[in-house]
């Protein structure tokens, strides 16, 4: 893009303005001289000199810009109230590309969880030059950009990550510093199944329950549709962005197309986030998993904060890939079997149709953990054996594991963390080298089930 | 006062609705087709019916006070925080005024309004207070702004916005 001058108000410094917490309006004119205003959902800023406006329906400002190429887009700021002109100039509208891209996966993501994915499509991008900004009232108030410095806590955050010896560690120590360090105290990080079609919790922070175990489909709601395109996405104002989601759904309803619609998809986490950043972990193209931080106030994760803590993510993410792979020395890990088990006893049934778990008929697993879980049971009972390794788990013909080794561990982990939040006398304990101490204190009855 | 030949008739429905907690922005260009927007509070709908008024921070109204006397077209957008229900109205100006007691009023009602309609979608009630508060730290003035109603149109997004009512 061409070299352009400085603005007086620079785009980084207002940056806050553009993300829509309080909508901004855009006036355009027709070539007749008639005037028209609506409101905007978010304005995106490309560089200095340079924003676009996504569009999902035909309509009069489009009409307007494409005969008479001035606009003006009104801003006003969250945090100071200050509001702020941005004169714009039409250069062209973008139909693919980075920005057409990230806008649609931005869209998508919130039609997904509002259950619109057949209707609310990006048609196209407006690439828009900035002519000028500037405050509202004559005198100048702007601030000067402020340019945070990260390094120290990007310096922490490897750090701490680099003295871990095994995943789950790992996941709670990033977890806890993404927390500590970059002030996301609510955060979780969820990993593909095994036919890579859910997405399932793996640790959290933050959270009461912790939502470890819970699922979302690959490709639906925002957590589906970040995953599958393997783009972040970020969410500033929920309660403005579900709202506009739904008057869009409710326009639909009234024309009486309720056929183009789905259901809409609860947001896991947080009742009231106001904002959500979604950075996919991945190696490659390969996704490893997703990373989720929410916050209950609006415009917290801007686009510098994104930048950022994408470093963190993809830190996280090599972290997590290395873990994987590596032999790790092992840790000395004490086993307190004094205890024994106790007199009470346990009822743990097994329902082989969904290989889910229930202890004492509460629920607790399924699926491919609680299938590896009752193999350790069903060891435990018959034989008094505790000790296991991943190889012959992995080994282990009766278990119909997947061809995916990298699963194994974050199985483990899922399974270990279900027990620590639902069973208190049944442990998991990672022994370090590819080793497993199954800890049960109580006697323990094994029934199957269809 | 002069009034235009082709100027409809806002319904009582559609009068609560200009008048309730919604965001409102006049829209304006210069004789270049140059748009200007401003911030309005306090709308009005006329004992006729047809024509409107709503008021203005002067300190942030200048260019678009000066549009309006060259050219005369107006735009207003009147959009509800909590559903995006969202309507606008074209029209032509009629022309200024200073406000009087009622219109001051109705700026402390469609304040109030505002605020909470947008503190149910979770903006804070300090932040709608320093909206209006900063309009007016350059001048306290507000100056009223008359125009007439041609055209309504429902602006709420989707498919169906700018359907003409």
């Amino acid at each position: 893009m061409n070299a352009s001058p400085k603005l007086a108000v620079p785009l980084e410094s207002i940056e806050i303005c553009l993300e829509g917490i309080v909508p901004a309006a855009i006036c355009s004119c027709s070539r007749e001289g008639i005037p028209n205003v609506t409101f905007l959902s978010i304005v995106h800023r490309l560089d200095e000199n340079h924003v676009a406006l996504s569009f999902q329906f035909f309509n009069k400002t489009r009409a307007n810009i494409l005969e008479n190429p001035r606009a003006q887009v009104l801003l006003i700021s969250p945090e100071t109230s200050e509001q702020y002109r941005l004169d714009l100039q039409y250069l062209r509208t973008e139909t693919e590309g980075l920005s057409f891209d990230r806008m649609k996966t931005r869209l998508d993501a919130v039609a997904s969880q509002s259950g619109m994915s057949n209707v609310f499509k990006l048609r196209g991008v407006d690439i828009f030059e900035v002519l000028d900004s500037r405050p509202v009232s004559s005198e100048f108030r702007a601030e000067a950009a402020h340019k945070a410095d990260y390094l120290p806590e990007l310096d922490s955050f490897t750090e701490r990550l680099s003295t871990c010896c095994d995943l789950d560690s790992l996941l709670s120590v990033a977890l806890e510093a993404l927390s500590s360090l970059f002030r996301c105290p609510h955060s979780f990080v969820m990993f593909p199944d095994e036919e890579g079609k859910r997405l399932y919790t793996g640790a959290s922070h933050g959270f009461e329950p912790s939502g470890v175990g819970s699922e979302v489909p690959i490709g639906k709601g925002m957590l589906g549709v970040a995953a599958e395109r393997r783009a972040a996405v970020r969410t500033t104002s929920m309660t403005r962005e579900m709202p506009l989601a739904r008057a869009v759904r409710s326009a639909i309803e009234r024309r009486g197309e309720q056929a183009t619609l789905e259901r809409e998809i609860a947001l896991p986490g947080l009742p009231n986030a106001q904002s959500q950043l979604i950075l996919p972990l991945l190696v490659g193209d390969k996704l490893q998993g997703v990373l989720c931080l929410q916050d209950q106030a609006a415009g917290r994760f801007l686009a510098t904060d994104e930048r950022v803590l994408q470093i963190a993510a993809r830190h996280l993410t090599v972290a997590i890939s290395n873990m994987r792979v590596a032999i790790l020395p092992s840790r000395k890990v004490t086993l307190r079997h004094k205890a024994g088990p106790s007199k009470r006893s346990s009822m743990v049934k097994h329902y082989k149709s969904d290989d889910s778990i229930f202890i004492d008929d509460a629920y607790l697993i399924k699926g491919m953990p609680g299938r590896l879980f009752w193999k350790l049971l069903q060891a435990f009972v018959g034989t008094g054996r505790t000790a296991f390794t991943n190889k012959e788990i992995r080994l282990d013909a009766g278990l119909q594991l997947p061809d995916i080794k990298d699963n194994l561990e974050t199985r483990l982990i899922l399974l270990r963390r279900r027990l620590d939040e639902r069973c208190e006398f049944v442990r998991l304990v990672h022994a370090g080298r590819g080793q497993l101490h199954l800890v049960v204190h109580r006697k323990l009855t094994l029934e199957e089930l269809a | 006062m002069k009034r235009a030949k082709s100027s409809v008739s806002i319904t009582a429905e559609l009068k609560d609705f200009l008048e309730s907690g919604v965001s409102v922005v006049v829209g304006t260009c210069d004789p270049s087709c140059v748009p200007e927007a401003v911030r309005a509070w306090g709308p009005r709908v006329g004992r006729d019916g047809r024509s409107v008024s709503l008021c203005v921070a002067l300190a942030t109204s200048g260019r678009a006070l000066s549009n309006l006397r060259a050219n005369g077209r107006v735009a207003v957008t009147f959009c509800l925080p909590t559903n995006y229900k969202t309507i606008q109205l074209k029209g032509r100006f009629l022309g200024t005024a200073r406000p009087n007691g009622q219109d001051l009023a109705a700026v402390e009602r469609h304040r109030d309004s505002f605020t909470a309609s947008a503190t149910r979608v979770g903006v804070d009630r300090r932040f709608m207070e320093g909206a209006w508060q900063e309009e007016l730290v350059e001048s306290a003035v507000m100056l009223k702004i008359h125009f007439v109603t041609e055209q309504v149109f429902d602006q709420t997004p989707g498919p169906d916005a700018g359907a003409r009512l």
